[in-house]
């Protein structure tokens, strides 16, 4: 018995911001440049009224226009954009959905590296026989956190929702898996204000971080330098750890699918660990990093695009807030 | 690990901040903030070709204080140039 991936759908919201936009905000930016340099043209972003819970319901429907929603018995939701402290979004999407009632459903809070762990706790249930069909969405709104004034961050975040069938399968198609945290960097990717902690502050001041980008405490911050230190740590050790826990070499993988931070970043790595550029993929031209949301729509992407095929043995490397990362590889 | 020489280390810096006028002067006292360049994207330069020559990763608290070239090879170590 094994468990595999069976459907990917994903929804992005209707707006738009391009680098040229941006570029008439921050007169400093080359539209030309960020998107040489980090791969990204333009970004969706959600209205005001818009949350990850709505784009996720929206996400929801479209896959459910071709499965069965009855055969699902498990729902995970991964955000770090929740609707409420309290209830979980998992619960109010059961029933917007329509889902059965005599399932689990639960919220887990993880952002770059939240597909992959949602695989490794899917491919549990199913091992265990709590579950046999289902339904991981991962949907995020980071941009609702952004300052505007934050000229980095606004460049790089997307808002997006991604959900997958995981099933019970004859064959196990997908592999071991090698997960990680080092919380000692969790300040470095940060909503510093608006939790129990440090509450939200509608006078907190502003911080010029000298590079051109302004925010408050009640924001986003990002420490792009650290944050790009840790995955040239982290990033490599897990590629070799989830490769040789899956018994199978960079060789004889057809396609390595990262967790889409940024190009220039991704490149590095790809570089660095030697992945030839034909089996590597680089999918945030229209999205921008669309965070726990990348992996699945590059999957699908990839799938549309017959990058992939059936068969394929395809890395997936998810990293970054908390510190968290975690590799697995899939069979499509 | 080699040594790198200076002239060599002042071109992976013109290269990382992708200064392509042959022409324009850049010394060991030349503080990076001066350049028109110098940005949060070539900050990334910067800190992959510091990762790709020496192997090194400067945390961001000492990154922050970089001022000239010379600088930016002290926080790297002097052991590692010519």
């Amino acid at each position: 018995m094994g468990v595999k991936i069976t459907n990917i759908e994903y929804y992005l919201p209707e707006k738009i911001v391009t680098n040229d936009q941006l570029a008439k905000e921050f007169p400093d930016w080359s539209s030309e440049k960020i998107e040489k340099k980090i791969g990204i043209r333009e970004r969706h972003i959600v209205r005001e009224d818009e949350t990850a819970l709505d784009l996720a319901l929206i996400a929801g429907k479209k896959i459910l226009e071709n499965y069965d929603k009855d055969k699902l018995d498990f729902l995970l939701f991964c955000t770090q954009s929740p609707e409420y402290y309290l209830p979980s979004g998992a619960c109010i999407l059961q029933d917007k959905l329509g889902l059965r009632e005599d399932i689990g459903a639960f919220d887990y809070n993880l952002g770059c590296s939240g597909f992959v762990y949602g695989l490794a706790l899917a491919k549990s249930l199913i091992a265990s026989r709590i579950a046999t069909s289902i339904l991981l969405i991962t949907s995020e709104t980071y941009t609702k956190y952004i300052h505007p004034k934050d000229k980095s961050n606004r460049t790089i975040f997307g808002d997006a929702a991604a959900v997958t069938i995981i099933e019970k399968s004859e064959e196990e198609q997908i592999g071991e898996f090698i997960l990680g945290t080092d919380g000692n960097g969790y300040k470095n990717l940060i909503v510093p204000n608006g939790g129990l902690r440090n509450r939200y502050d509608p006078n907190d001041k502003e911080i010029d971080d000298s590079s051109g980008s302004i925010r408050t405490n009640n924001n986003l911050y990002m420490n792009g330098p650290e944050i790009f230190n840790f995955t040239i740590k982290a990033v490599p050790k897990v590629v070799l750890e989830t490769l040789e826990k899956n018994n199978i070499t960079l060789d004889d993988l057809d396609f390595v699918i990262f967790h889409q931070a940024n190009k220039y970043m991704n490149e590095y790595l790809r570089k660095k660990i030697d992945i030839p550029k034909d089996k590597f993929y680089l999918n945030l031209l229209h999205t921008g990093n669309t965070v726990s949301a990348t992996i699945p729509i590059a999957i699908k992407d990839a799938l549309d695009n017959k990058l992939i095929k059936k068969d394929d043995k395809v890395l997936l490397v998810g990293f970054g807030v908390g510190y968290s990362w975690g590799g697995t590889i899939i069979t499509i | 690990m080699e040594k790198m020489k200076t002239k060599d280390f002042i071109k992976e810096i013109k290269d990382a901040l992708e200064i392509e006028d042959e022409d324009q002067e850049i010394t060991l006292k030349t503080n990076l903030k001066d350049l028109e360049e110098y940005d949060s994207l070539s900050v990334l330069s910067i800190i992959a070709m510091i990762d790709k020559n020496f192997g090194k990763q400067i945390p961001s608290s000492d990154f922050i204080k970089i001022t000239t070239i010379k600088s930016i090879m002290d926080l790297i170590g002097k052991e590692h140039f010519e």
